[in-house]
Parts: C-alpha cells; sequence; structure tokens
C-alpha cells in the first residue's frame, strides 16, 4: 500500500497532515465503510430503486455523520470543512451510494449560508438525526450551472409562489423530503445573476413528479418536473432575487467537498491497482518492474498527490474563513482533469482483468466522469479561474 | 493542516522583496540572463556578497558555519523569490556542495570551505557527468590514483557549467577501478586553478556556455576528499533528494508578462484575453502554477520536520520543470508569428523573452535528472515498484 502523503506529524507551521482528530476520524471512517460498503454494496445501490440502505444511513446519523458540519444548536458537531473533507475522502474510497452528499453538501451547505434561524432550527436538527434527506435542484435542459441557464419560474400569487419548469440532473429527488429549488423570480435585464431565488418545496407536493435519469455510474439523479407547484412564502430561502451569490458559494464549496470525494477514490485506485502490479508476471518479470508501466505509475501518483494539496489547501481556506473562489475552482478543475487521467492509466496498467464488470475498479472510473461533470467540470472552473485572474 | 505562511515567514518575504527592489540592478539581471547562471559576472559576484552578508545564502546552516541556523523553510522561501525576481539561486557551493560537506565533511573541511561559501565568497562548479556517464551516473570514469599525500586525476568531464568562472570543481571521481561501479566513487574538492586542468567550451542552444572539463595529471591533496573514500556515490544520492528542487515562481514572472500582454494586446477588434480559447489555456497555466506552488513547499515542509524527501523532490522537480515549458509553450500561441521575435528587434514582445524562455526551458527537463529518471524514482520509492 502507498504510503499516503499526509504520514507526517504537524506543528503550527505550514501543515501538509491532518490534525489527530482528524486521524481518527479517518480511520474508523476507513474501517467502518470497508465494512459496511464493499463493491458487491456499490453494484447491488446501483441497481436499487431507492439506492441505499435504511440500515447503513443509520448507523451513518449514530456516527454523528449528518450533523458534522452543523453548529451544536442545531444537533450538529460543529466540525470544521477540513473534517467533512476527511469524511467524504473515505466516502469516495469506497463509492459510498446514497443520499449523504446531496443532504449535506447540497442541501446542508446551501441552508447554512442562505437559511433563516427558523429554516435552519426546523430542518437541520432534522437532517442530523437522519430524518430529512434533501437535495438541490439547479441544472435544466441547458445541462450547466451557468445563471443563463436558469429559466424555472416562480410566480408570486398573494402569499406563496407558483413554480413551474423542469429541472434535471437533480441528484437523490427521488428520496428526498425537501428540494431546494433554484428558480427565476424576474426576468434578466441583462444580468442572469439577477432575479434568480432559492424555495424549499416538499417532494411530497402536488404538481411534482420526479423520473430517474439512467446513469453511467448508477447513482441516481433525477428529472424533477414543477408543475404549477404551490409554495408557501415563508419557504423563500434567502432574499428575493439574491439566490445567485449564495449559489456560487454553494458551488464552490461543493465543488472542493467532492473533490476530497475525488482524491479518495484516487488513491483506493492506487490501492487496487499498484499491489497487483508487484504480483503479475510476463516476460518473466513483474509488470511493474517495466518502465513504460512505472512511468504510467509515476503520473498516476502525481495526479493523486498534487490533487489532495489541491482540495485540502481549498478546504483549509474554506476552515480558516479565508477567500477561496479562485483555490476551489483551480480545485475542481485539476482535480478533475486528474483525477479522470488516473482512472484511465490504472485501467491501463492493469490491463484486461480491470475491464472485468467483477473488478471494482471500474467502479472508480465511473465515479471519476460523474463527479467531473458535477458541479462543473474542468473547463467550468478554468473560465471562473480566468476571471479570478482578470482575464 | 495549514497552507500560509507563519507570521515571520510573512515579514521575510517582504524583507525579501524589498531587498530585492533595493540591491537588483538592470546589470545584474543582464548579466545573468547572459551567464544562464548568477555567478561568474562582476555584478553577481558583488550582488552574492551582500545576500550571503544577510545569510540569505544559507539560512538553514548552523550560525557556526554562517547560517542563521533557520527553517527550510525560509531558504526555500528566498529561493522562489529570487527567481521570481528573475535570479534562480542554484549556487553549487551553497545547494549541493555545502549541505554535503555539512553532512559528512570532516570538521576541517567545514571550517576551511562553509564559512567562505556562505559569505558568497566562493563558488563551486560541479563535476559530475561525463560523455559516458549521464543519467547513469556510476558510470563515470574519470581516474584518481591514489598516491599518498595525493590523489593524480587523469580524465574528462563533460557538460560543467560554470567552471570557467567558479573556483573549485565539486568532482566525482573513480577511486576504485575493481569492482561494482557504485562502490569506487570519491568526491573532492578540486582548485579549478590546479595545473593540468583545461576547459573548453560547449555553447547550448540557449546562447548560455557550459564547458568541458579535461584532466591530465592533476594534483588534489587528499584532505579534499570529502567523507570516505569510495562513498562518493551514496553521498551523491543521499544529497540529490535534499537538493532536487526547483523554484516555480521563474516562470510565474514570465507567465504573468504573457497574461499582460494578452491583455493588452487586441485582435480582430477585441483583446485576446477574451478569446475563450486563450483564458482556458491561461487559466490552466495559472492551476499549474499553484500546483508547483504546493509540491514546491511540501518539500520545506518534509525538510523541517528532519525527514527527507525522495520521491517528492523528484516530483516537484519533475512537475515544476514541465510546466515551466508548457507555460513557454502556451505563450507562444498567444504569441503567435511574433513569438519568434529575439531580443534587439523593435517589434519583438516582452522583449524577446519569450523567445529566450522557449529555448532555454529545453534543458530543465533534462539536467539535474532527466523527468524520465525521476519518473523511476517516483514509481520505486513512491509506490515501491520493482527496479527493472
Amino acid at each position: 500500500m502507498q504510503k499516503e502523503v499526509w504520514a507526517f506529524q504537524g506543528d503550527n507551521r505550514m501543515d501538509y497532515d491532518l490534525n489527530e482528530e482528524q486521524q481518527i476520524l479517518r480511520d474508523s471512517a476507513r474501517s467502518f465503510l470497508a465494512k459496511q460498503c464493499p463493491g458487491t454494496f456499490v453494484r447491488e445501490m446501483a441497481e436499487d430503486e431507492k439506492g441505499y440502505t435504511s440500515e447503513l444511513w443509520r448507523k451513518m446519523v449514530e456516527l454523528g455523520w449528518m450533523g458534522i458540519l452543523f453548529p451544536e444548536q442545531y444537533g450538529g458537531y460543529e466540525g470544521s470543512f477540513l473534517d467533512l473533507a476527511v469524511l467524504l475522502y473515505e466516502m469516495g474510497y469506497v463509492c459510498l451510494p446514497g443520499p449523504y452528499f446531496s443532504t449535506v453538501v447540497h442541501g446542508g451547505i446551501t441552508l447554512l449560508e442562505a437559511g433563516s434561524e427558523i429554516q435552519k432550527g426546523e430542518i437541520l436538527p432534522k437532517v442530523a438525526s437522519g430524518e430529512e434527506i434533501l437535495t438541490l435542484a439547479w441544472t435544466e435542459s441547458g445541462g450547466s450551472y451557468a445563471p443563463q441557464e436558469i429559466s424555472l419560474k416562480a410566480d408570486l400569487h398573494h402569499d406563496h409562489y407558483v413554480l413551474t419548469g423542469t429541472k434535471l440532473f437533480v441528484p437523490d429527488a427521488h428520496v428526498a423530503g425537501k428540494i431546494i429549488c433554484v428558480a427565476r423570480t424576474q426576468e434578466p435585464a441583462g444580468d442572469y445573476e439577477e432575479g434568480v431565488s432559492l424555495f424549499i418545496v416538499e417532494r411530497e407536493n402536488p404538481g411534482l413528479t420526479v423520473h430517474v435519469h439512467s446513469t453511467l455510474a448508477g447513482d441516481k439523479q433525477c428529472e424533477v418536473e414543477f408543475n404549477q407547484v404551490q409554495v408557501p412564502g415563508e419557504n423563500l430561502l434567502g432574499e428575493l432575487h439574491m439566490g445567485w451569490p449564495v449559489l456560487q458559494k454553494v458551488l464552490q464549496k461543493a465543488s472542493v467537498a467532492k473533490c476530497a470525494q475525488m482524491i479518495g477514490g484516487g488513491q483506493r485506485a492506487i490501492d487496487l491497482t499498484v499491489p497487483y502490479l508487484k504480483e503479475r508476471e510476463q516476460f518473466g518479470r513483474p509488470v511493474g518492474s517495466f518502465q513504460a508501466v512505472k512511468h504510467h505509475c509515476a503520473n498516476i501518483l502525481t495526479l493523486l498527490d498534487t490533487s489532495k494539496f489541491m482540495t485540502f489547501q481549498a478546504a483549509w481556506r474554506i476552515s480558516e474563513g479565508l477567500s477561496f473562489e479562485k483555490e476551489a475552482s483551480m480545485c475542481k478543475a485539476w482535480v478533475s482533469d486528474s483525477y479522470r487521467q488516473l482512472v484511465a492509466l490504472a485501467h491501463q496498467v492493469m490491463g484486461g482483468i480491470g475491464f472485468m464488470e467483477e473488478h471494482d475498479l471500474q467502479l472508480y472510473f465511473k465515479q471519476a466522469k460523474t463527479s467531473e461533470l458535477a458541479f462543473g467540470d474542468a473547463r467550468f472552473h478554468r473560465e471562473l479561474v480566468a476571471q479570478q485572474l482578470g482575464l | 493542516m495549514d497552507f500560509g505562511f507563519k507570521k515571520e515567514e510573512s515579514e521575510l518575504i517582504e524583507e525579501v522583496r524589498e531587498f530585492i527592489e533595493q540591491k537588483i540592478t538592470s546589470e545584474l539581471v543582464e548579466e545573468t540572463h547572459q551567464l544562464g547562471a548568477i555567478y561568474g559576472g562582476a555584478e553577481a559576484r558583488e550582488f552574492i556578497k551582500k545576500l550571503g552578508a544577510r545569510g540569505w545564502l544559507t539560512p538553514a546552516w548552523p550560525r557556526d558555519y554562517g547560517g542563521l541556523d533557520s527553517s527550510e523553510m525560509v531558504t526555500y522561501i528566498i529561493r522562489d523569490e529570487m527567481a521570481y525576481a528573475g535570479l534562480p539561486l542554484y549556487f553549487v557551493a551553497a545547494y549541493n556542495a555545502g549541505p554535503m560537506i555539512l553532512r559528512d565533511g570532516s570538521e576541517e573541511m567545514k571550517r576551511e570551505f562553509l564559512p567562505p561559501i556562505a559569505r558568497g565568497e566562493i563558488e563551486f562548479a560541479l563535476g559530475y557527468t561525463e560523455p559516458q556517464a549521464g543519467s547513469d551516473l556510476a558510470a563515470l570514469n574519470i581516474r584518481a590514483e591514489d598516491r599518498g599525500d595525493h590523489f593524480l586525476l587523469n580524465g574528462q568531464k563533460m557538460f560543467n557549467t560554470s567552471t570557467h568562472v567558479a573556483d573549485y570543481h565539486w568532482l566525482a571521481a573513480r577511486t576504485n577501478f575493481d569492482g561494482p561501479k557504485h562502490k569506487g566513487i570519491s568526491l573532492m574538492v578540486v582548485d579549478l586553478k590546479s595545473p593540468g586542468i583545461t576547459i573548453r567550451p560547449l555553447i547550448t542552444m540557449a546562447g548560455w556556455r557550459t564547458n568541458e572539463v579535461y584532466y591530465d595529471d592533476v594534483v588534489v591533496p587528499k584532505k579534499n576528499m570529502m567523507g570516505e573514500k569510495n562513498r562518493g556515490f551514496y553521498y551523491l544520492m543521499g544529497a540529490l533528494d535534499f537538493e532536487r528542487m526547483f523554484a516555480p515562481s521563474a516562470y510565474k514572472r514570465l507567465f504573468e508578462e504573457i497574461v499582460d500582454y494578452a491583455r493588452e494586446t487586441v485582435f480582430n477588434g477585441r483583446p485576446l484575453s477574451k478569446d475563450p480559447l486563450i483564458r482556458q489555456k491561461l487559466a490552466q497555466m495559472a492551476i499549474e502554477l499553484e500546483v508547483s506552488k504546493l509540491l514546491y513547499y511540501q518539500l520545506a515542509y518534509i525538510l523541517d520536520r528532519e525527514k527527507i524527501p525522495n520521491y517528492q523532490a523528484s516530483m516537484e522537480k519533475m512537475f515544476a520543470t514541465e510546466v515551466a515549458q508548457r507555460i513557454c509553450n502556451t505563450g507562444m500561441e498567444v504569441l503567435g508569428l511574433y513569438g519568434q521575435l529575439k531580443k534587439g528587434d523593435p517589434r519583438a514582445p516582452l522583449a524577446g523573452k519569450l523567445e529566450f524562455f522557449y529555448r532555454s526551458s529545453v534543458v530543465e527537463t533534462i539536467y539535474a535528472g532527466t523527468s524520465e529518471i525521476q519518473r523511476n524514482i517516483i514509481a520505486e520509492r513512491g509506490l515501491g515498484l520493482p527496479r527493472g
């Protein structure tokens, strides 16, 4: 097994390592998930209608994972963003299926960013106790996170809004209790970032229909149709017309959170591949001793180490309350490309056996592409970096 | 985790920047550019002493030998700031030979060489490569025959840059002619003014000079041997882990100039920087520079914990030098036809700087261990893959 890069004990100087609590969190999550989420479970859940089991969900609740990021007053553990990143890394390591990410990251972070005291007080404790599953309905037929693509309309009728339109690629909407919906409340007059608002919508709402897409990785992304869905005025999340700045923050934070999952998956791809290269012989010697194979492996390790640093730097900046927009976009751009390339190289050095459905490497190939597309791919984030550079 | 600088380190960066602003002249930058290294010229000799006087040449060395007892982080910060200013510090004495003497040399040798190195008074040139010993350094065969109180040297070195301007040759020579190649090499300090040394220029495609060095019955006193006889290859391999690094900001400055050019240059009625393809490429370079920075400071982080970076040093050197070449290529795409204009041409953008870096960067992925050698090290030490 490759020694993971944060093996050095840190002090108060520049520090590339996890602190002691984070190491404990990592180790306990690693052994728990190794038992609970083998590759067979991941494949089963890809076929399963719900895509997760209540039994495992319960256990994760007991471990306090749902409330890792929430303040104590909402039943949370007040962990840092870095703590969340450590946990997501381990979830990525086993390709954990289910609505954890959509609930805690999509839903949880959006509520933390924009929710009123009442909204947070009502919803977050239920998330922490495992009773509430959340998601965020953002993208539409344009297939992009850009503000130009928001056209689902929310019209005010006295004390309530009426939502009409279709959302695509909404994660886990089929099992969510509440869907945070990104809607247009004002026709754009030049600036598409204006006039966007967020609403908390009950999935049971009449007029709302959910259809699960058939996807590459078997994760549950949904088409959600809003047909004259009535939403009470108090379900407006954040200020009217001012949803976009909230979403920008959510996008950046969720991108870094996604990268944490991705680097966990990248580590697993290495752990699945490298030991095999030391044992498998061709031409009378281990294939890992051939220079062509070694160079692929050197590139794999470089892609992984650099992705870890970019992710943890961005997560650290978020944790410390520093500006993080540029670093987060740099991170998502770099990790999106790197993780895909890393797994592709892992497949190349694994040879035919890695192409078999029963080999776990293919799970990571799929996870890499799905994660790359979520919250904007490398091209999307490079454009944001270009803006940050003042281009 | 913590990816920020400490307060003292941030203050140091400010101090170094102030120093650079005050002490660096355009003549010095020009001279360094011409020579390909910041020594050998009159301007550089003066400048090095000013840097040495502050202890900034060798800050991590013990005070007894002219250092400041500081962290390696300090050294890395200074070297990156200097690289950004167009004066990358690659002193053989301060960064290759000196640290080896500090670790494995006799007390006498330390006293003789380290303080003047720290003060910037003497400079070494590397004497490793030979015509048949490039990546395979253990194949070197310049002969050093044991003649009692001295060695008698005969043979040839190649690509030994700066030997024509340095004071001493930091020489790897064969002292055992039987047995395994890597168990017969010793390291020694040779006065480059010794009788029997002939230095011939080799001119690179960057315009810089490097050299062939011929040894013909050259006498080297025994006391100039570093550490134990025939252990030289082990010292060298150990040292590579400490000294292998590439300060990424040398090319950060070039990148910023390319960005400025893209902003200011109008093509088809709009600035080049508004072209979506160019935006993508420049953003990618900014990202790769950020990655390089994290790899670079990781090395200082490891060293300051008294650990030895090995595959990490190879990864940093490989990555940063490959980024350097990609920045040059991207810059050339941005400049188009103008990219080929050399310094001195009145229409040359960036005063011909990119044309120059485009040529000179070719060697970055070759010297100090090629990218291929680095990948072997990453695979073998980082992942434990078997040697071929």
